[in-house]
This record gives structure tokens, C-alpha cells and sequence, in this order.
């Protein structure tokens, strides 16, 4: 990577950690505490962006399952890839917060409701796409096969987001056609918590394709030392 | 302070999970790293002896 990639991730990077500051000051400091619900209402604003996150990430898997289709170009399967593995993370963060959180307020660790189902089938799918991936050793084919699984997969994602409006559902609707149900200083703390892990979610990204881009460059190295070694 | 511990539960897991998974691909950039500097290193003393 030259010097002026390295210089606008160490910018990105320290966007961020500003970013992280802001909002946990916005959450623990400055946002009221929810009357009904008390301090435990402090979990929504990551819960929401976490799950913001997995969407996203899915979502720009799809994009780039598809462009690697169109052009077989092995920098979208870094990124299709890379962008399935934070997504994973951060639907994990999303399912184990949100079950938290139902622990005082639904008396349940976990319900088969149709948010949090649909949200387990989803990472159940993502995390089984990424264990198949490895399965298939040539290189074309395995970022072929986990191109069409991102596509395949990310038939869910709308579901997911769509599952508390689609059917009865003890799960909380955030907004709806008359914008959102909050008051201004939580909004503000919500937005700001989703601008950060949308900045967190773009420095992971970056790092990581780097990560497959040196895994590729190794690979190209050692097929290149064969005739050297023969 | 009702349901302190949940909150603070949450927000464990949240940068624990964030940080282990920096923590991991820090160290898969660094082992990738090392593996083609020695490749790159073996290549050149290959071509400086004309193998």
C-alpha cells in the first residue's frame, strides 16, 4: 500500500477513535435517561447501529458478489469476503446485546420472535458462507461460489429489516412512515452512534481487504519461487 | 442503578468482540507480512546465486 493510502487510513482511523469519544460521551452523559425502560435503554444506541452495520456489510457484499460476477475481478472478492466477516461480527454484537437487553425488559434472554429469528438465520447463513468458502481450493471458483452465496444470502437482509412490520412482533419499532418515535437528544445520540460505527465498519473494511491483498500478493510469490525451487 | 450490570454487560461484549477481532487481523497482517518479506529475502539470494 503507497504512503498516501496509509496516511488517509490513519486519518480514517483517527476520525473514528474521535468518533467513538463523541458518541460514548452523547450516550452515557449527555442523553436522558428513558423513563420506562431506566439506564438499560443505554444498550439501544449500539444495539441499533450494530445491526445497521451487519446490514451494510451484507449489502456492500452483494454489490460486490455481483461486480465480481460482471468482471471477475479478484479485488471484489476481497472486499465481497472481507465485508461478510464484519458483518458477521457486528450481527453477532447485534444478537448478544439485543438478547441483554430483552433479559430485564421481556424477562427472556431469547424469544423465536420474527426480528430475532429471522436475524439468527441470517448470521447463521453468513457464518456457514464464509466455513463453505474455504471448502473450495481453486482460487476463481471459491470467489465465484462465495459471490453467488453473498447474492443468494442477502435475500434475507430485506426481510430482516421488514420482519416487525410484516408481522406481530414484540420487538420495538424504531420509525415508521411518521419518522422517528424519539425524543431530539436521543435521536442526536442514535445518529451519532451510527455515523461512528458506519466510520468503524469503513476502517475495518480497509484494513481487512488489505489483509487479502497481501494473502493474494503471498500466493503470487510462492508461484512464482516454484520454477526457482525445481 | 436498576439493571446496571446488563448495561454494562453490553457494552463489555461490544468493544470486547471490536477489539478481539482488531487484535486478530493485526496479527494476520503481520504474519502475512513476515511470510513474503523471508519469500521475497529466499528469491533474492536465489537470483543473487543465478539458480
Amino acid at each position: 500500500m503507497n504512503k498516501l493510502g496509509d496516511s488517509w487510513l490513519l486519518s480514517l482511523i483517527g476520525l473514528t477513535g474521535l468518533a467513538v469519544i463523541v458518541s460514548l460521551y452523547l450516550v452515557f452523559v449527555y442523553v436522558p435517561t428513558e423513563l420506562i425502560m431506566g439506564i438499560v435503554q443505554r444498550i439501544f444506541y449500539f444495539h441499533v447501529p450494530s445491526a445497521w452495520v451487519g446490514f451494510l456489510a451484507f449489502l456492500v457484499a452483494f454489490v460486490a458478489g455481483i461486480a465480481y460476477l460482471m468482471q471477475r475481478e479478484p479485488r471484489w472478492d476481497m472486499v465481497e469476503v472481507s465485508s461478510i466477516e464484519i458483518g458477521v461480527l457486528f450481527s453477532t454484537i447485534a444478537l448478544v446485546t439485543g438478547s441483554i437487553w430483552a433479559r430485564p425488559i421481556w424477562n427472556t434472554w431469547w424469544t423465536w420472535d420474527p426480528r430475532l429469528t429471522t436475524t439468527l438465520v441470517m448470521w447463521l447463513y453468513y457464518v456457514a458462507s464464509l466455513m463453505l468458502r474455504r471448502v473450495v481450493d481453486s482460487e476463481d471458483r471459491r470467489a465465484r461460489f462465495g459471490a453467488i452465496l453473498s447474492i443468494v444470502g442477502f435475500v434475507n437482509v430485506p426481510v430482516v429489516f421488514l420482519a416487525i412490520r410484516l408481522w406481530r412482533t414484540i420487538h420495538p419499532v424504531m420509525f415508521s412512515s411518521e419518522g422517528f418515535e424519539m425524543a431530539p437528544g436521543m435521536l442526536l445520540t442514535l445518529g451519532s452512534s451510527l455515523v461512528t460505527f458506519t466510520l468503524l465498519y469503513l476502517c475495518l473494511l480497509v484494513i481487512r481487504v488489505r489483509i487479502e491483498y497481501l494473502s493474494s500478493e503471498l500466493s503470487r510469490l510462492r508461484q512464482l519461487s516454484i520454477p526457482a525451487r525445481s | 442503578m436498576k439493571n446496571f450490570w446488563y448495561l454494562f454487560a453490553a457494552y463489555t461484549f461490544i468493544w470486547t468482540a471490536v477489539f478481539a477481532y482488531i487484535y486478530t487481523i493485526a496479527q494476520r497482517q503481520q504474519a502475512l507480512e513476515q511470510d513474503i518479506k523471508a519469500l521475497q529475502q529466499a528469491m533474492e539470494r536465489r537470483i543473487g546465486k543465478g539458480d
